[in-house]
């Protein structure tokens, strides 16, 4: 390619992102970039005050939002691995089960992917109404079966909230790394899985040997979506827990936390904009450089097909 | 389009605007004020009492917009600080809005502009006011009530007789409507605003009531006082008479069990009187104060103002918003409110009809404290809502105690509040 040909394509590529980038720059990174600088400042609820220094942060990490801030930090880590684990790995079951599944793929593809559709005020309606301790039928089926004492007041008690939650995190998104892996699955050379067959590898060893390493890619684009999606994880706790991660904050997460602080609720009052956007740009921090350290890691064990 | 077409055209609409011209300027003289609401469910009551207010002052129209409970400080703040907003804004109570006030958003009334406000009595007109410079910023129009709301069918069918006047006999009474096979209390704990009503209707007969709230409040007395720290406990005694499984029981299926007579009593405020009867129309509800914590003690009534009427410091309508806060303050409107709404008045001088606010408003009168939170310590963040909402969730279940609970207030309120600060 000629000079004065690569300029003007240069030039043409360039003309043609302005317009994307604009609207990048005029309602992502300024934004993000003044919020950095709210956490500099005192504020008067919406207004700001006076310069503060890193008084914001070391309100932060005091009484009692380092309390909070702790709490909700691990519920998000736990909410990051456990998901990981089961979201993931139930979800390439699927994808797999739908890949050698011989009849009515579309049938099962649209099943699995029903509930990531759902709204998620109906998903969480749907699920407070089934584990509800006093009308609920599950507890009513648990109490049925004879073992009563297992019937629990699932998203009120401190212990199962967490755990509960997640599971309805699970049951909704599992369809999205079903329908990741499937596309993945489905772009294997068929070529590879024959030979290996002609030369007698058995099903699981096809599975591990080849399809695994092959699905590389699709595992970092699930692994670094559900690693932003847990640490920003804010519409099912606030759905059903509320902003202060009811009950007792057993639900918290950092977004419901950042959500609290800066915009105050009308149950408890007043709030912090300034250590707010402290939070916020530590979330940021550890969301931005987890993500970008994750993908890079993860990527060095992708293979060419 | 041929060019002589599009001339054609502009030269029509040229028309047009000459032709609409005398009319906009007639329109012009008609004054438009903008009026924001958190109230969506009393629309249709707003809007014939602006028809009413248009008729009373022609030249003025009103365009009342009620937005989403929930966003609605989000919506004026935003608004407001960015030099926009409504010309007449119903304003939050106390810590609700009083940044906004501090800062500036609203204008400042005064008695010469707003007659209405002689009428108020100081502890309402507090609601309105600016938490630094004391200004008052609002009026105040209705005001809530704390207190124990039964079914009298069932406390006849469970044999209670009589009203319980102390701590002791409402204990006895649960334990009487429990043996007849009905629940003794709707409350539950899925909800922690909830429970912070809750105890602010059990909590001040243990506390000291008014007298205690002026002592936190001037920083004479704390948080971990034993009255305050006894106040708590009488929370989590409660929980052995909630439904099975109040930890995880929400506000709405709490509120349910008493509509559907399922429980004997609910403890909240006056307000709840509305979507009980919405549940249940033909629900019996009788309503008395909190008992005493013992013989020796006072009863209380936690009370507090609801919201207020403000104008936007920036409108450029002042004359036609303070005409509009005058009606506001009416007997009329008032009278309105409380007949349509149910609300019970700020105003002295509205009649109240119906029977059960009747009631509230007199034990009110009588026996009212402020709500120590919402009147006292909502105006920074970490307010004692904040601490205490959840707390009073680990609270029923043991996961913290009374003792705990209390310093943990006292150190969040002693982070901000200028006469607790130090003290523990």
């Amino acid at each position: 390619m000629s000079s004065a040909l690569r300029r003007e394509q240069n030039r043409t590529t360039g003309t043609l992102l302005i317009p994307a980038l604009a609207v990048i720059i005029i309602f992502t990174t300024v934004p993000a970039l003044t919020t950095l600088s709210y956490a500099f400042f005192s504020w008067d609820g919406f207004q700001r005050s006076t310069f503060a220094g890193f008084e914001n942060f070391q309100r932060l990490f005091s009484y009692p939002y380092l309390d909070q801030l702790t709490a909700a930090l691990r519920h998000n880590t736990i909410a990051f691995i456990v998901i990981m684990a089961f979201q993931t790995s139930f979800g390439l079951l699927l994808a797999y089960a739908m890949f050698r599944v011989k009849r009515g793929l579309r049938v099962y593809r649209v099943v699995v992917f029903l509930p990531v559709i759902f709204s998620l005020v109906v998903v969480a309606y749907l699920w407070q109404s089934l584990l509800d301790p006093y009308y609920g039928p599950i507890n009513q089926i648990i109490t049925g079966l004879g073992v009563p004492e297992l019937a629990k007041p699932w998203l009120g008690d401190t212990s199962t909230a967490l755990p509960t939650l997640m599971f309805i995190n699970i049951w909704r998104w599992v369809g999205f790394p079903a329908i990741v892996f499937l596309a993945g699955l489905n772009a294997i050379n068929a070529e590879y899985i024959e030979a290996a067959r002609i030369d007698g590898a058995s099903e699981s060893q096809i599975f591990r040997k080849i399809m695994f390493p092959l699905l590389a890619p699709s595992l970092t684009i699930i692994t670094v979506l559900t690693f932003i999606g847990a640490y920003e994880w804010f519409d099912l706790p606030f759905v059903i827990g509320g902003s202060n991660g009811s009950p007792a904050g057993a639900t918290d997460t950092l977004a419901l936390m950042f959500y609290r602080l800066s915009f105050g609720s009308i149950d408890s009052g007043a709030n912090n904009v300034g250590v707010g956007s402290a939070l916020g740009v530590l979330i940021f921090t550890l969301v931005g450089f987890g993500a970008a350290f994750g993908s890079a890691l993860l990527r060095r064990r992708e293979v060419e097909q | 389009m041929k060019i002589s077409k599009i001339r054609g055209l502009v030269a029509a609409l040229f028309a047009a605007v000459t032709v609409v011209a005398p009319g906009a300027s007639i329109a012009s003289a008609n004054t438009e004020i903008t009026f924001w609401s958190w109230r969506t469910e009393d629309k249709a009551f707003y809007e014939s009492q602006m028809r009413l207010f248009e008729a009373k002052n022609p030249g003025i129209t009103v365009k009342f917009t009620p937005y989403l409970n929930t966003e609605y400080n989000a919506i004026v703040a935003t608004a407001l600080t960015a030099g926009k907003g409504p010309d007449v804004i119903q304003m939050r109570p106390y810590g609700g809005m009083a940044n906004l006030s501090d800062a500036g958003n609203f204008m400042p009334l005064t008695t010469a502009d707003v007659p209405a406000l002689k009428k108020l009595p100081v502890g309402i007109l507090a609601g309105a006011q600016g938490y630094k410079d004391k200004k008052q910023y609002g009026l105040p129009y209705a005001v809530s009530a704390l207190g124990v709301m039964y079914n009298p069918d069932i406390l006849e069918k469970a044999g209670v007789r009589a009203l319980p006047q102390t701590w002791a006999q409402l204990q006895t009474a649960f334990d009487k409507v429990k043996k007849a096979g009905f629940l003794p209390i709707g409350n539950a704990g899925g909800n922690g605003p909830a429970l912070e009503q809750l105890h602010a209707t059990v909590g001040p007969t243990f506390y000291g009531g008014t007298a205690f709230f002026n002592d936190v409040v001037a920083g004479k007395k704390t948080f971990t006082d034993k009255g305050y720290v006894a106040s708590l406990k009488a929370v989590a005694d409660l929980a052995k008479w909630m439904p099975a499984n109040y930890q995880g029981i929400d506000y709405n299926t709490a509120r349910g069990l008493f509509a559907n007579e399922k429980a004997a009593f609910y403890i909240g405020g006056n307000y709840e009187i509305g979507y009980f009867r919405s549940l249940n129309p033909s629900i019996t509800i009788g309503w008395f104060p909190a008992p005493k914590a013992n013989a020796g003690a006072k009863r209380y009534v936690g009370t507090w103002a609801d919201g207020a009427y403000a104008i936007n410091a920036k409108t450029t309508q002042k004359a036609a918003a303070l005409k509009l806060i005058n009606f506001l303050g009416t007997k009329e409107f008032g009278q309105a409110l409380v007949d349509e709404i149910a609300f019970i008045p700020t105003a002295p001088y509205v009649k109240i009809n119906d029977p059960a606010v009747k009631e509230i408003n007199r034990w009110r009168t009588t026996l009212g404290t402020p709500f120590l939170n919402v009147v006292g310590f909502r105006f920074e963040n970490p307010t004692s809502s904040s601490i205490l909402q959840p707390g009073f969730q680990k609270l029923i279940v043991g996961g913290t105690t009374p003792e705990q609970l209390a310093k943990d207030v006292q150190t969040a309120v002693a982070s901000w509040y200028a006469p607790q600060k130090g003290k523990s």
